[in-house]
């Protein structure tokens, strides 16, 4: 439960999760939406599926990532979305520093 | 065996082993007929909330279309909403509410969520059929 904790606390990796409730998406569609490096990104990526949040499927060169959310995940997701937690703390995650 | 088949053995075999315990309980007068009636249906609540919440979580398969994968997200997230929602009312309802209430109430909020699941995926499944399948966009 630590890892989803820790996964649910960055902002962009909530902003992922929201992005990922659309539709399924690949690494590439996924990094085009943040300002930040793709090797960050793939850190952020590694860091949900640990937390087994996501599910990566590789086909070729591409990843496409799929949303897995428990009930109480998607529940802790809202609520931290909505009370903005790790927003004034970790504002934005610099370059090689996914966390 | 894969373990969600264990699982799912395990977690049959601890309902039946609470019910058997309830029945001693029961016959040894050590709590009421009634007191064992809601503890066993309490622990069926309970049960659905814990199935129904792991439910979103049961993806499997190479993503098929878009179309295709947002309405299966969507169908098991109505399903494992509903259904947790229900198991917890169930569970609530036979922890606090009077026998005449916890009775038809449970039986009420399962039924709607099942009938929800069910006329969801339904919906779903007619909605994905009507379009053709195109595999997801690389």
């Amino acid at each position: 439960m630590n890892k989803v904790f820790k996964a649910l606390a960055d902002p962009t990796r909530r902003r992922v999760l929201e992005l990922l409730r659309q539709r399924p998406m690949t690494a590439g569609e996924l990094s085009e939406q943040f300002a930040v490096s793709r090797p960050t990104m793939s850190a952020h990526f590694n860091v949900l599926r640990e937390a087994d949040l996501i599910d990566a499927h590789k086909q070729g060169t591409t990843i496409t990532y799929r949303l897995k959310l428990s009930v109480l995940e998607d529940a802790l997701l809202g609520f931290s979305q909505t009370f903005g937690i790790g927003n004034i703390a970790a504002p934005r995650p610099s370059k090689g520093d996914p966390s | 065996m894969s373990p969600r088949i264990t699982t799912a053995i395990a977690i049959a075999l601890l309902f039946l082993a609470a019910a058997a315990g309830l029945r001693y309980a029961e016959g040894a007068g050590l709590i009421g007929a009634d007191g064992a009636r809601r503890a066993l249906q309490i622990l069926i609540g309970l049960g659905l909330a814990g199935y129904a919440n792991l439910m979103p979580k049961r993806i499997s398969g190479a993503p098929r279309s878009p179309l295709v994968e947002r309405r299966t997200q969507a169908a098991l997230r109505v399903g494992g909403w509903s259904l947790t929602l229900a198991g917890l009312t169930q569970a609530g309802l036979w922890a606090f509410a009077p026998l005449a209430v916890a009775d038809p109430g449970s039986m009420i909020a399962v039924a709607s969520a099942l009938a929800l699941t069910l006329g969801y995926a339904l919906w779903a499944f007619a909605a994905c059929r009507r379009v053709p399948d195109v595999p997801t966009a690389r």
